[in-house]
């Protein structure tokens, strides 16, 4: 037996059900107009309550965490066995065959002017002429999310900050609010109620935390250009992000 | 899902609210307490425009639906205004 465990629907259904059949006791029988109307009120918040229940996500919030972490873990293996401690550099799609990435240089100092062409799409990656202009280039959260994003990403502060508000507060509810600060080449991001926070990990020192992740890809993409998570705090539910955009 | 709940629990807040201040006032028209109840319902749902593009495609659905109520009863009362 198919067993329902979709809060949204099990209220939906309820309300739905006791308004319609309240509605016309109280109209007909009770004749009370005000009965009637908060009759009528469940009815429309019981279809709402429905409507939201088939927008959840068909796999659970716990199996979407295991997932997240046997990915993290898996590309957090492969940065400790080579070494790599550099921070990375989050390349828009049209660096990166359409998709954007992270590349994680194997030397400290990294010359951009090398990355003008588009990169090849593997994981090993050379991005110069010379032997040492070698990266690894991996997906991160932010790459995958933005595939389905259905919103133009403008360059401007407020479409950044409109961009990662809808991705991070209405598509994956990471977060209560998004403020974005734009000067010269930094770009200070602060996330309000996220549940994601940043810990002091071999992958976050690297890569960043995925909310960081997330804020770098969209910033990248909306600006075209390679950006770089430079620092990453936490405090009290609030994540403060300083993304350098690199050119 | 913190954003669906807190969309839920202000468009209940604000529906029982307002049916309980017409309540008070002596409101007896059904189609005063439904006009009322739709404007907020389509207030809210503007104002959260952040959800998921899921529930935004449900949501339009039903505030498509409750528009279409609405224009009834505002057609009804030009009607009843006018043949007056």
């Amino acid at each position: 037996m198919r067993q329902t465990r979709n809060p949204y629907q099990i209220l939906g259904l309820g309300l739905s059900i006791a308004g319609a059949i309240f509605a016309p006791i109280a109209y007909f029988l009770i004749a009370s107009v005000p009965l009637t109307a908060i009759a009528i009120s469940a009815v429309m918040i019981g279809f709402t309550s429905l409507a939201l229940a088939n927008a959840r996500p068909y796999i659970s919030p716990e199996a979407s965490e295991i997932i997240l972490k046997a990915g993290m873990e898996n590309t957090a293996a492969l940065l400790e066995e080579l070494g790599l401690r550099n921070k990375a550099i989050y390349l828009p799609s049209s660096l990166r065959g359409g998709r954007p990435q992270a590349l994680i240089p194997l030397k400290d100092v990294i010359e951009l002017d090398r990355i003008k062409e588009k990169i090849p799409g593997r994981l090993i990656v050379r991005y110069g002429n010379n032997p040492e202009d070698m990266a690894i280039a991996v997906t991160t959260p932010g790459s995958i999310k933005l595939d389905g994003l259905d919103i133009n990403v403008g360059a401007t502060p407020t479409e950044i900050e409109r961009a990662m508000t809808y991705v991070l507060t209405g598509l994956l509810d990471l977060a209560n609010s998004v403020a974005v600060i734009v000067m010269d080449n930094k770009i200070t991001v602060d996330v309000n109620g996220s549940r994601l926070h940043y810990e002091d990990i071999w992958y976050y020192r690297c890569l960043g935390s995925p909310v960081a992740s997330i804020v770098a890809t969209i910033a990248c993409e909306a600006l075209g250009k390679p950006v770089r998570i430079v620092e990453e705090s936490y405090q009290r539910g609030k994540s403060h992000i300083l993304l350098e955009v690199l050119s | 899902m913190r954003a669906f709940n807190l969309y839920l629990t202000i468009i209940i807040l604000a529906s029982c609210l307002a049916n309980v201040v017409m309540t008070f006032m002596g409101q007896n028209d059904l189609t005063v307490y439904f006009t009322v109840n739709v404007i907020i319902f389509l207030v809210i749902t503007l104002l959260h425009v952040y959800l998921n593009p899921a529930a935004r495609r449900s949501l339009s659905a039903i505030a498509l639906v409750l528009f279409g109520g609405f224009m009834v009863i505002v057609v009804l009362k030009v009607i009843e205004v006018l043949s007056s």
